[in-house]
């Protein structure tokens, strides 16, 4: 036996002990085995391809105007005279009160609203972000304000909320273009809106994560050296409870599709010709029997849509919290 | 804890005071309530430059919610528009216990909605018995058999619930048991309102009215509040006392009911007593499509009308309510939970 | 604990349900007349009560027609609300000097005769109105009416202690009005006013009740009787309002034509589909504002009729024509007449509405036949002669994008109209429709939708239309006093809304001094053939002028259940003839 020497304790003999697999790797592993997560991504994905990809078998010959049309253009097509037709070969799931094809609808529609469903997220999340870093790491009276503030906003009814939000801006944003596809100020204004009666409750947790953070060396030792509130705040502070400003922001998509839904049966929702799921619920109210198809089809794409969100929202929970004790 | 509910009261007031402001101010951007007042036909401009001046209105902000809040009756107003005050004002003010009148009706604003507050309550409460006794039940029932064929069920259908825009839920229910059923024979239940005025508000007409609107309340909430209970039963039930009852041997069942049960239910008390105010609210969407009379109708019936009174009325009804409910969930969880000690 | 919790949520159950028993309901003490036994509110009567004291009638009064509303009445005094359904259930139980009859004429109730020059009621400056009331009328209480109570009446509306609705026409023409006698009322104007006949005294109130109110409380606003009219002058009198829930009159039989029908049940549903399903199942014998494309469910029973009544209301497009704020595309007479030439309105109307009940419609009196022009037709359809126009106008679309443009001070604007409308769904649809329509001929279209407290929204609050933020509005509308034809504060140029002006009813900035000079005439002509020879010279003005586009007319669409016999509807006073109606079991 050679003597075991330092020299002859090369690294390769032993086995090099794994690189301790990252939050990231992990997380993955852990939602990969969360089957209903996955059943949840896989229906998203199709959704996606749906809308994405639909639009390219959505087409037919538009009688009033005598052109063959295809892609949003064809959904925009009203026939007067194929009005509330139920579904058939020409239209799949049928056409609507002035006789727009629904199929292509619901895909032009599913752009926006899934639009509206992400952007109104974001809003949410670096609001309330903003408002929970800020209230826990100031402390004091900048966080007795915050807090009353958003107390407040929780305590006032959503719905107010939403009408008042909808008053306030509606109207007097301008139209404007985004991948190629025309859309009415409207939008922005529920995106903001649906965003801005959200940020609550994230607020709620941010502040409650970095409450519990501030107090950590790392971040003492930060100071110590000199860095700065923003760099504290936006680096150290905020990165650490991205396992919940994850969740939430998924989840937040969910609740903003759902919110568009309710706004636009309300009337508040999306102007002009454009379609939404949602706003294709509102004008459908009248028909619940006549006409079944025109609510059941946006209706079901809502609800599989906030079902997959909410399945992968559920498996993220698992995946990302380091406390989690299920499904290990 | 008297002093602490002193205290918590004490705190509860000036946040009242600031929400009452941000309320009268966002509701400025409203509509002009003469406007609509004239109904199908518009009001000709002198009568609304008449009413404007008669109703308040045309006072800045501050002025209006200062006479909300205090009233004017101590003051002079002018009634007749010749720009001299001769009339002393009529209102006492929010303080005094007058709330105003309805702008639409003028009829007094807590006249109202104690007509409907009932109606509202009604509904609300059974549904959060309904809420409260289903997902304890199903919660309880899927801890116990964790991922089994129930188990898997009921969390499958609370997603599919959870993920329902609520009106989408409330059609689909009325299309299949009030208007299907009643096409193909079945004994259906009503679409419309709280009773049947022919036959009177009999109990029987009550319930049968309140199934379809307590359901598609019910629903939505069941399915989130059911897997909460799942996990926290799921966490107690993991805890080394319900182990060493169990060591002991005393039996499951009853381990569970009068070990694991209360101690899960804890955080489910604040998530219920924080939901009551907002019944209050009452539903929007279920009232309206259900027709059923409650303050959630008269909310959403006087908004497009911007009827001022009405509707900070109704908010700082909700207000209060929030208020004094947080503090009564904090109360009772004090007694539920010996652990926590308010001071 | 959760067993403590339990019996303190059954305890709530248990309250609210008590709570709602006994409160909510609105169970006026009723001054019922002498003998007869008003029927208990709650149960359904179906048999006549025993002897009626009343003389004058052949038979008892039997069966109940129960007519749905879609809104509830905010108040019964009809100096507080101009709520349609207010106004139309006042019909029922306070009446006023005359009706108007299902064709607009009118018929005397309280007063013996309508007032002409030739039996001296119109005397002939035509400032001084007489009118003799019957003598034989009492209010539900017994009280005989008197002119007293009109005095009363007047009295109430002008004074300042009282928030009316409006005070029109008194506070502007009336110089006073006197009770000569008992029975006779004189009614004093400043200047002879054309529209007197429908616009003073359609309602009375009753003195006796409300002066010693008015003396108390200093006003009548907050007056119980406003909610809880215990004394009418009526066929009917109210026994029970159950807010958000239903109203229910019962028969006065003591009124000088007493009905055939027992009672009236007034039931308040959420939404139209709620009142179709209503219709359907045979649970109301009156629907009211339907939709056309309810009729075919509606009639597929057999036993519902649809009829339209004639309100007055005509759905159109104002066309903005302000110097200051219109877009200098609007003020080209050539683009409005390409406007309305391209929009195919014939169309429109066959396929989202009923062409036989609602036909396009050509100027804003279509609806008062006696001031129509008949000569006068819907501007056609002609897309080819539109581009025509435009072309000429300069439009043309020089960058491929399928919109006509123009340079205009330097920057090339397009040719793209602001169409706003309020968020009714049928609107919506017809401006879907429309945008596709004129894409054919270039132009394009800004659909906007407003909800309705903002549409109609004054200068001072930002209302689209009062600032003129657009370039057409959609929107039906009616004379305030119609029948009578005057609509002059929409059209002269002292009303534009402004800023100096904020209250001005003129939205569309509309100036035209010969329209200014006919509006004035008209409003002091009493003669109806010299009038009607004024709206003709105005209507061909306005026609010319393409500032008003008519979509279609807009009845109001009844449904009347083959129960119920001898329904006359006048667009004005819906239930004029109520005490003909009659029921079949």
């Amino acid at each position: 036996m050679a003597a075991i020497t330092p020299e002859t304790l090369s690294t390769d003999v032993i086995a090099k002990p794994s690189a301790p697999l990252s939050p990231l790797v992990l997380g993955i592993r852990r939602f990969r085995r969360h089957r209903m997560a996955m059943i949840g991504l896989g229906l998203l994905i199709l959704l996606m391809l749906y809308i994405s990809f639909g639009g390219l078998f959505a087409r037919g010959y538009c009688t009033p105007i005598d052109k063959n049309l295809s892609g949003e253009p064809w959904s925009d097509c009203n026939d007067l005279s194929l009005k509330l037709k139920p579904p058939s070969a020409s239209h799949i799931f049928g056409t609507d009160v002035v006789g727009r094809d629904i199929f292509a609808r619901t895909i032009y529609g599913g752009q926006i609203s899934l639009m509206i469903g992400v952007s109104a997220a974001i809003v949410e999340v670096v609001l309330g972000a903003l408002v929970g870093a800020l209230a826990a790491y100031y402390g004091g009276w900048v966080d007795s304000i915050l807090m009353r503030f958003t107390e407040a906003m929780l305590t006032i009814p959503n719905l107010f909320l939403l009408i008042i939000g909808a008053r306030f801006f509606g109207g007097g944003l301008p139209d404007f273009k985004l991948f190629g596809r025309e859309l009415t100020g409207s939008v922005v204004v529920i995106i903001l809106i649906i965003g801005a009666t959200s940020w609550m409750y994230l607020a709620r947790i941010v502040r409650a994560n970095v409450l519990s953070l501030r107090e950590r060396d790392y971040v003492s030792a930060a100071r110590a050296l000199g860095a700065s509130d923003s760099r504290l705040i936006l680096t150290h502070l905020l990165p650490n409870t991205t396992a919940p400003l994850i969740v939430s922001a998924t989840l937040g998509v969910a609740n903003a599709i759902l919110a568009e839904a309710y706004v636009s049966f309300l009337g508040l929702g999306v102007q002009g010709s454009t379609a939404t799921w949602g706003n294709m619920l509102d004008g459908a109210y009248r028909y619940l029997d006549t006409a079944p198809w025109l609510w059941f089809f946006p209706g079901t794409l809502i609800l599989l849509t906030v079902l997959g969100i909410n399945f992968v929202g559920d498996g993220l929970r698992d995946a990302l919290d380091p406390y989690s004790t299920r499904h290990l | 804890m008297t002093n602490y509910i002193l205290r918590r009261l004490a705190q509860a007031i000036p946040q009242l005071f600031i929400i009452s402001i941000i309320l009268f101010v966002l509701m400025q951007a409203f509509g002009d309530p003469i406007a609509t007042l004239g109904g199908r036909v518009p009001p000709r401009p002198e009568d609304k430059e008449r009413l404007r001046r008669q109703l308040g209105l045309d006072q800045p902000v501050y002025k209006q919610y200062f006479t909300w809040l205090v009233g004017n009756d101590w003051q002079k107003i002018d009634m007749d528009g010749d720009g001299v005050p001769e009339t002393y004002g009529k209102r006492h003010g929010v303080l005094r216990g007058d709330w105003g009148n309805s702008l639409v009706t003028r009829q007094p604003v807590l006249r109202m909605i104690g007509e409907r507050l009932p109606n509202t309550l009604l509904l609300m409460v059974t549904a959060e018995i309904v809420i409260i006794i289903v997902s304890l039940a199903l919660g309880l029932y899927s801890a116990l058999r964790p991922y089994s064929t129930f188990d898997n069920l009921v969390t499958g259908l609370s997603f599919v619930g959870y993920s329902m825009p609520v009106f989408w839920l409330a059609l689909m229910l009325m299309y299949i048991f009030a208007v299907n059923f009643r096409r193909w024979g079945l004994p259906y239940l009503p679409t419309v309102g709280m009773y049947d005025p022919q036959v009177g508000k009999t109990p029987w007409e009550l319930i049968k009215h309140m199934v379809l609107p307590v359901t598609t309340l019910a629903v939505i909430s069941i399915a989130g509040y059911s897997r909460f209970v799942r996990s926290s039963v799921l966490e107690v039930l993991s805890q080394d006392y319900i182990r060493t009852a169990r060591a002991k041997g005393l039996r499951a069942m009853f381990v569970v009911l009068r070990h694991a049960l209360p101690n899960a239910a804890l955080p489910f008390i604040t998530l219920i007593g924080l939901d009551i105010p907002f019944l209050l609210a009452g539903a929007v969407v279920t009232e309206r499509i259900f027709a059923w009379p409650g303050t959630g109708r008269l909310f959403i019936d006087h908004t497009e009308r911007a009827d001022f009174p009405m509707l900070m009325g109704i908010l700082m009804l909700i207000s209060i309510a929030v208020v004094v409910f947080q503090l009564i969930t904090d109360v009772v969880y004090s007694f539920v939970d010996p652990r926590i000690r308010l001071e | 604990m959760k067993r403590n919790l339990y019996i303190l949520l059954s305890f709530l159950v248990l309250a609210s349900m008590l709570l709602t028993a006994c409160g909510g309901s609105n169970v006026p003490a009723t001054e019922a007349p002498a003998a007869t036994e008003a029927p208990a509110a709650t149960q359904a009567p179906t048999e006549a009560p025993a002897a009626t004291e009343a003389p004058t009638q052949a038979a008892a009064p039997k069966g109940t027609v129960t007519i749905t509303f879609v809104q509830e009445p905010d108040n019964l005094n009809p100096m507080y609300t101009s709520m349609y359904f207010s106004q139309i259930t006042r019909e029922l139980w306070l009446k006023g000097l005359w009706n108007f009859d299902e064709n607009a004429k009118p018929v005397p109730v309280l007063a013996k005769e309508i007032p002409t020059v030739e039996n001296g009621g119109l005397s002939a400056d035509g400032k001084t109105i007489t009118i003799k009331l019957r003598d034989d009328i009492t209010w539900s209480d017994g009280e005989p009416v008197t002119a007293d109570d009109f005095v009363f009446t007047y009295n109430m509306i002008m004074s300042d202690k009282n928030t009316p609705q409006g005070r029109y026409p008194y506070d502007e023409y009336v110089a006073s009005v006197e009770a000569k006698d008992p029975t006779t009322l004189v009614v004093n104007f400043k200047d002879p006013f054309a529209a007197w006949l429908t616009s003073i005294f359609y309602w009375v109130l009753p003195k006796h009740i409300l002066q010693p109110v008015f003396d108390t409380d200093g006003s009548l606003d907050n007056a119980e009787w406003n909610r809880n009219p215990t004394v009418g002058v009526g066929p009917f009198v109210l026994s029970e309002w159950e807010t958000g829930s239903h109203l229910a009159f019962t028969a006065n039989p003591n009124w000088i034509d007493p009905p055939k029908i027992e009672q009236v049940f007034i039931r308040i549903v959420p939404d139209d589909a709620a009142q179709e399903a209503a219709i359907i199942a045979g649970d109301t014998d009156i629907g009211v504002f339907l939709s056309s494309d309810q009729i075919q469910k509606l009639e597929a029973g057999g036993n519902v009729k649809v009829v339209p009544v004639a309100s007055g209301y005509d759905e159109a497009w104002f066309l903005n024509v302000n110097p200051k704020t219109a877009s200098p595309a609007m003020l080209d007479l050539n683009v409005r007449k390409a406007i309305a030439l391209a929009t195919d309105r014939f169309t429109i109307v066959k396929n989202l509405l009923v062409e036989d009940i609602n036909p396009v419609n050509v100027t804003y009196w279509d609806n008062s036949p006696p001031y129509q022009t008949d000569s006068l037709t819907p501007y056609p359809y002609d897309p080819e002669q539109a581009k025509q126009l435009l072309d000429t106008a300069g439009w043309k679309d020089s960058d491929g994008d399928g919109i006509r443009d123009k340079v205009i001070d330097g920057k090339k604007v397009d040719l793209k109209l602001r169409y706003i409308t309020n968020d009714r769904e049928l609107r919506k649809n017809v401006q879907a429709v429309v945008q596709q329509q004129w894409s054919l001929v270039g132009i394009g279209a800004d659909l906007v939708n407003y909800s309705s407290d903002v549409y109609w929204n004054g200068y001072n609050d930002g209302g689209p239309q009062a600032q003129g933020l657009y370039d057409i509005a959609e929107y039906s509308s009616v004379q305030s006093a119609f029948p009578d034809p005057d609509a002059s504060s929409g059209w002269t140029c002292d009303q534009i809304a402004s800023a100096d002006k904020p209250d001005g009813a003129n939205w569309q900035g509309y100036c035209n001094p010969a329209i200014d000079d006919l509006m004035k005439q008209q409003a002091t002509t009493l003669d109806p053939t010299a009038r009607r020879d004024l709206y003709n010279q105005i209507e061909q003005i306005l026609y010319d002028d393409y500032v008003y586009i008519g979509m279609w007319k807009d009845p109001d669409l009844w449904s009347i259940n083959s129960r119920v016999k001898n329904v006359k509807l006048s667009g004005v006073f819906p239930f004029w003839n109520v005490t003909q109606w009659e029921v079949s079991e």
